[in-house]
């Protein structure tokens, strides 16, 4: 009978050790699946910056051929756009690679604002051209910062929330940064030059 | 071999290799599973309902129109608001200032359908649901074939079994006919002694037409190269979107921020409350919105089953209160009468038993009759009138009229709201009063205790109206016809009968007259397909003389073509010949055959006769 019952113990503290593994290996993996969602997200958003980046020399070579005394807002964007691809050297959403991005968002939307004095530069097919690519663009990096925030928000929920916090620490995992948008771009974007 | 076991293995066999032959064909046909392309985020141009049409495996299913909802929001053409935390609260608004030029035929048909039920700009997100399952079926059916056309117009879908394949079906169901035919010919020899042709040419057509009819049903849809390519590229943007876990637990108001990615997500199956909140399909009838009295509200709807009183007419009460009560009476004013008669055949100790039983059950009797034939009375008394807005019309009883009619509706159930709460017991309709729709405004005068409706006045039709009577423009449809209709018209055109029926165009005694024999026409043989026929037979020995077949369509053309041969016979109908035993005639889109049998096919000189009259009477 005292055998018995030491068995029925041994077996449920076994089976008690087993739940616990099987729940952390299952936490663990949930968290390494949520974490590369964040970094397949934020491949999404790199894309696209690199697409907005692949434009800007294009559109300022556009724009010196009919407003070229306007160097200081050529220059701006031309500098931006280096701090910017300096900054995505980073891996991952940080504060200062969003930082670069906005100041780079900041500096297109003076330059299409000075477009707007120039009919010819408006005319302009090619300018015109660059300018629909690089709304759309725009476009697709708000919606691709919309997902890599929603992923970055479930990974977060993951690693603050008990009982799977316990696991995140075990495991090193880090809430990873929000990609904010500019304080006149946030919500929706939806860029209208 | 025993003959009998010959020609059943004959018949058995030729449709089991037809059945085996549909089976292989419809294996080999089933539609491909691509493999999902790298997951992603970008959007294709294809709509969402096309997008779920190549993710569910060519299949359309309810996931198809909620994201054609959703996607309309995210296109502005319509908004959805959340005023609380529940989803379930969500309000569709109409936009009208939206430009709805480029709207595809099915996105229409789901924007008419808020539209119209839409009262003052606004619907509940979960009052778009039918109530009614006919409508329901048609309106899904023709949202399918539009979306189905459209992924057939960008060459990503293609009907399952392509003409060739359901030529060859058709084919190979007439060889199956032959065999078949073969077979009771093989069973005329052996048993029948004079030649039964009737029968042959039953077994034939009759098995061609039922195997034809099977190849030309609609399988369904299959992949195409290109739809496997888009497929699987809608497959990567479904896994891109299920990574992201929080996007199945976004409402359908979260169209707003996400825009096309929401609709997107439906249609893929990956939005797990959004899809859960909207419904399309059939309603609930015991909770139904009704908007009477200018405001949207949700009225729960009781539909009695048992009640005894429940739609029962006054007559049929007070007639079962009188009985009741005089089986009381009997039972109390009697109840000793037993123990006088019986007295020496039964111990005294069960009268003992029986009598205050009696009295108790006679007592309930008649308080129960008394009670019954009180409230009739005052229901009589006491008729209401009501009006409100139709909630729910669907048929509760039915009976036939006699053993052999089908069951026709009696009672209808009819849901009312009346504005007087948000709960409401279903009226009692006399279904010859059911005249009216859901969303009518209607004035009823009933009984309130049996619920009996007694009169019932349509103040004001509902402009829901059919939501199957869309505003599809004609292009829309010309592109579902032509991409859809080709294959179906061939087959329908093959399979279309005629609507003249065999019975009305030659009587007995004309016959009768023309064979110079006492001739009786034997009741028309509903069969399926592209043909109608009937025979008249000899009054003695009852046995065939003429056989009279009619044939319309492309069918009837065919029989035209096989048939027009031997003597022309000028000035009857559109033509017509004479060919021995046969005479055939055309009148429009129909052929006339006239088949003279056993002791008729002496007297085929009377044939053009006959014609003529048959003729005469198409034209009329």
């Amino acid at each position: 009978m005292g055998n018995l019952g030491l068995f029925i113990a041994l077996g449920a503290i076994a089976l008690v050790v087993l739940l616990l593994i099987g729940w952390t290996i299952s936490t663990y993996n949930r968290l390494v699946r949520q974490r590369n969602q964040v970094r397949a997200s934020w491949a999404q958003v790199d894309v696209q910056l690199v697409r907005r980046y692949d434009l800007i020399p294009n559109l300022v070579e556009t724009v010196k051929g009919y407003a070229a005394h306007e160097r200081s807002t050529l220059e701006a964007v031309v500098s931006a756009r280096n701090t910017a691809m300096a900054a995505a050297g980073t891996p991952g959403g940080t504060a200062d690679r969003a930082a670069a991005e906005n100041v780079l968002t900041q500096a297109l939307g003076r330059l299409f604002a000075l477009a707007e004095a120039y009919p010819d530069l408006k005319a302009n097919q090619n300018f015109a051209a660059l300018q629909a690519e690089l709304a759309n663009t725009e476009d697709k990096i708000s919606y691709s910062r919309q997902f890599y925030n929603s992923a970055v928000q479930t990974l977060t929920n993951s690693i603050q929330s008990f009982p799977s916090s316990l696991v995140a620490g075990l495991g090193k995992f880090e809430p990873p940064a929000y990609f904010e948008a500019a304080g006149g771009e946030r919500g929706p974007v939806q860029v209208r030059f | 071999m025993d003959p009998r076991v010959l020609e059943i293995a004959l018949v058995v066999g030729a449709v089991g290799l037809w059945a085996a032959c549909y089976a292989a064909l419809f294996l080999v046909t089933r539609p491909a599973s691509p493999r999902p392309g790298p997951a992603t985020q970008e959007l294709g141009t294809e709509s969402p309902a096309v997008a779920s049409l190549l993710a569910n495996r060519w299949a359309v299913t309810e996931d198809a129109v909620e994201a054609t909802l959703l996607d309309l929001a995210a296109r502005r053409h319509v908004e959805l608001r959340q005023p609380a935390a529940d989803p379930m609260q969500t309000t569709v608004h109409l936009r009208p200032e939206a430009d709805q030029s480029g709207l595809t035929a099915y996105e229409r048909r789901v924007l008419d359908r808020v539209g119209a039920l839409a009262v003052g700009g606004v619907v509940p997100v979960t009052a778009l649901t039918f109530r009614d399952d006919k409508q329901a079926k048609r309106w899904t059916k023709q949202v399918r074939v539009e979306i189905v056309a459209e992924a057939r117009t960008k060459g990503l879908s293609q009907r399952r079994f392509g003409k060739t394949a359901v030529g060859l079906l058709v084919a190979a169901a007439g060889v199956v006919a032959t065999v078949v035919a073969a077979a009771a010919i093989h069973y005329n020899q052996r048993v029948v002694e004079e030649d039964e042709a009737g029968l042959v040419i039953f077994a034939f057509f009759f098995t061609f037409i039922a195997l034809s009819a099977i190849a030309g049903r609609y399988p369904g849809e299959r992949d195409t190269l290109d739809g496997r390519v888009v497929a699987a590229r809608w497959l990567g943007v479904r896994d891109w979107l299920r990574g992201h876990e929080e996007f199945a637990d976004l409402p359908p108001a979260a169209a707003t921020v996400w825009d096309r990615y929401l609709a997107y997500g439906a249609a893929l199956g990956v939005t797990r409350v959004a899809s859960s909140v909207l419904d399309l399909g059939m309603g609930s009838r015991r909770l139904v919105w009704s908007s009477y009295g200018g405001t949207w509200h949700r009225v729960r709807v009781r539909y009695p089953r048992f009640w005894p009183k429940y739609g029962r007419k006054a007559f049929d009460l007070i007639t079962r209160a009188l009985l009741s009560i005089g089986l009381g009476l009997v039972l109390v004013l009697y109840g000793t009468k037993p123990r006088q008669i019986l007295s020496d055949a039964a111990p005294a100790r069960w009268f003992d038993t029986f009598e205050p039983l009696a009295r108790i059950a006679g007592i309930a009797l008649l308080a129960y009759g008394g009670y019954k034939l009180l409230r009739a009375v005052i229901d009589l008394a006491t008729e209401r009138t009501i009006t409100g807005e139709v909630l729910w019309v669907q048929v509760w009883r039915t009976a036939r009229k006699d053993d052999d009619a089908r069951p026709e509706p009696v009672l209808h159930y009819l849901a009312v709201d009346d504005g007087a709460g948000d709960r409401t017991t279903a009226w009692a309709l006399p279904s010859e009063l059911a005249f009216c729709n859901d969303g009518d405004t209607v004035t009823l005068r009933v009984r309130r205790w049996t619920r009996r409706v007694l009169t019932l006045k349509v103040d004001e039709r509902s402009k829901r109206g059919d939501f199957t009577e869309s505003t599809v423009d004609h292009e829309s449809e010309d592109l579902v016809a032509t991409t859809l209709g080709s294959t179906m018209r061939a087959v329908t055109g093959v399979l279309r009968a005629p609507d003249v029926s065999p019975a009305t165009l030659l009587t007995a005694e004309e016959v009768g007259h023309a064979l110079g024999m006492a001739v009786r026409m034997q009741d028309e043989v509903p069969v399926p397909g592209p043909f109608r026929m009937v025979t008249f037979h000899t009054v003695e020995r009852n046995k065939q003389v003429l056989l009279l077949q009619l044939a319309g369509g492309r069918m009837g053309a065919w029989a035209w073509r096989s048939n027009s041969r031997g003597t022309p016979l000028p000035g009857i109908g559109d033509g017509a010949f004479a060919n021995g035993d046969r005479a055939t005639l055309r009148f429009g889109e129909t052929t006339v055959v006239l088949t003279l049998l056993g002791k008729g096919k002496g007297h085929r000189q009377h044939l053009p006769w006959l014609l003529t009259q048959a003729a005469g009477r198409m034209s009329a």
